[in-house]
């Protein structure tokens, strides 16, 4: 989910403080663990984006892999260079994940749990 | 112990198991691994290699085929496994009592060009293994490999390692046998096997389809179709061979094991094959029964790469359409970027089979072939 920087939007109760928003530059991400929950918050092309950390295939640590882009085509069915830095592979098995979305770049099936990440007064909070 | 629970063997978790083998857990040697293992000649030819460039490949007496995959652009994170802490690293992870440790590397051995130098460096990586990796007090066994460029400096490999107990198996890297498996040239290697009571691991490599398949190989020209399409196909190849040959009559005690190609191909073929057979029989007169019977009681399956995971009406009706539940056994393919996490296969088959067939295929069918 995109980045939400209104927090009137979310219900207090269900905000969960990350860290900082200085803590993670531009292309990086933290994984944290809230109650019970592995989530990594990405911040990636100047957006915050959050999943779960576990992979819908077999488990695996799936934000904890290479943070990249990947190859699809143009209209003219060229090879292109795509979604840079928005696409994290699972190390265990190279499945890749749209951190924008959760979604698995194969199929509708195996989706990661996506949050809403809000920035209020300089600090992340994830929504659920 | 209520009297309920005594007769329950259900397994629900990994938990229940009381043994876990995994019986194609690989290891990520290198040449540089093992060329101090090597003999003369080959020893001082190679181990005194100048400063001088290698033009980035000349160095390397492992073919390579250049695919890109998901670990070449690092989109996936395959564990190096050359040391006991690396062994202990993918223990922990796949939770096995006992493994039977295969290369990676020598998957290629058979494609290496210079056929005296393949044979020495089967001896080498087995003497590496034995040094450096085997341990049976960790449950750490080995497939020892040999050279199928030469059958009888194979056969007297495996007499030589006959009596080591942290060998279990001998592993013929088969995706570049030439000629393939049913061939005469190779009863030396299979005579030697059968006297030492060690079954054969036949187990291809993707890229080993530029050797045995190699204009099919040029016209694909990406990873995915070779890597899907490669296992099985030579597979299928050299069982059609060895069962027309007779090779299953000519050495009854001899077990063969067909390892990470997928499932569904298999009760397939053994179909395809004897439906065949039934029309030509005089193609293969050494057979004395049905090409499957040979299959059901002499080769054995492992389970990685588990397709239809998502599917277990698939699944269930596959491992019982080839009698898994006495023939196939788990195995992760660990380090591997397409390796099975320990209850993949579980987790679907609990739906069908009872907890004594789960039992069997994750260590028990592997306990009694491999004599541990």
């Amino acid at each position: 989910m995109a980045t939400n920087t209104e927090p009137q939007n979310a219900d207090a109760e269900n905000l969960h403080h990350v860290t900082s928003a200085d803590d993670i530059e531009d292309g990086e991400r933290v994984v944290v663990d809230i109650e019970g929950r592995e989530i990594a918050v990405f911040h990636s092309n100047g957006e915050y984006h959050a999943l779960s950390n576990y992979c819908t295939h077999q488990g695996g640590p799936a934000c904890e892999g290479l943070l990249s882009g990947t190859i699809d085509v143009d209209e003219d069915d060229e090879l292109i260079w795509t979604c840079d830095k928005e696409i994290v592979a699972c190390p265990w098995h190279g499945w890749e994940f749209d951190i924008t979305s959760g979604e698995h770049l194969a199929s509708d099936k195996y989706r990661l749990p996506s949050y809403d990440v809000h920035v209020i007064d300089g600090d992340l909070y994830v929504e659920f | 112990m209520s009297a309920e629970a005594t007769e329950s063997t259900t397994v629900r978790s990994l938990d229940d198991l009381e043994v876990i083998v995994d019986t194609d857990f690989h290891l990520t040697e290198r040449q540089e691994d093992i060329f101090p293992y090597l003999e003369d000649p080959f020893y001082s030819l190679l181990n005194s290699q100048s400063e001088g460039d290698d033009y980035g490949y000349l160095g390397r007496v492992y073919p390579a085929h250049g695919m890109l995959y998901s670990v070449t652009v690092g989109k996936a994170d395959s564990p190096t496994v050359r040391t006991p802490e690396d062994v202990q690293k993918g223990k922990d992870l796949i939770e096995w009592d006992k493994a039977i440790a295969t290369p990676t590397q020598n998957l290629y051995l058979g494609a290496v060009h210079h056929d005296d130098l393949a044979a020495a460096l089967a001896k080498a990586y087995n003497r590496w293994l034995l040094d450096n990796i085997i341990d049976t007090d960790e449950g750490v066994y080995g497939a020892a490999v040999v050279a199928p460029q030469k059958p009888v400096k194979a056969a007297e490999e495996v007499d030589d390692l006959a009596d080591e107990s942290g060998i279990a198996a001998v592993m013929i890297p088969s995706g570049s046998v030439d000629p393939t498996l049913g061939n005469e040239v190779y009863y030396p290697l299979y005579e030697a096997c059968e006297r030492a009571g060690l079954p054969i691991m036949m187990h291809n490599a993707a890229g080993t389809m530029m050797t045995r398949f190699p204009s099919q190989w040029q016209s694909l020209n990406r990873a995915l179709p070779v890597h899907a399409t490669s296992h099985n196909m030579m597979h299928q190849v050299n069982l059609a061979d060895m069962l027309t040959q007779g090779v299953p009559v000519r050495f009854p005690d001899l077990d063969f094991v067909i390892q990470e190609s997928g499932l569904g191909w298999y009760p397939y073929f053994m179909r395809r094959f004897d439906h065949d057979y039934m029309g030509a029989k005089f193609d293969a007169p050494m057979l004395e029964k049905k090409p499957s019977e040979y299959l059901r009681d002499q080769f054995y399956v492992t389970s990685q790469p588990v397709e239809g995971a998502d599917d277990p009406e698939y699944l269930n009706q596959v491992v019982r359409l080839f009698g898994g539940e006495d023939s196939l056994m788990f195995s992760s393919d660990y380090p591997h970027f397409d390796f099975d996490y320990t209850d993949a296969l579980m987790k679907i088959m609990r739906s069908e089979f009872s907890g004594d067939e789960i039992k069997n295929i994750y260590g028990e069918t592997a306990e009694q072939l491999y004599q541990f």
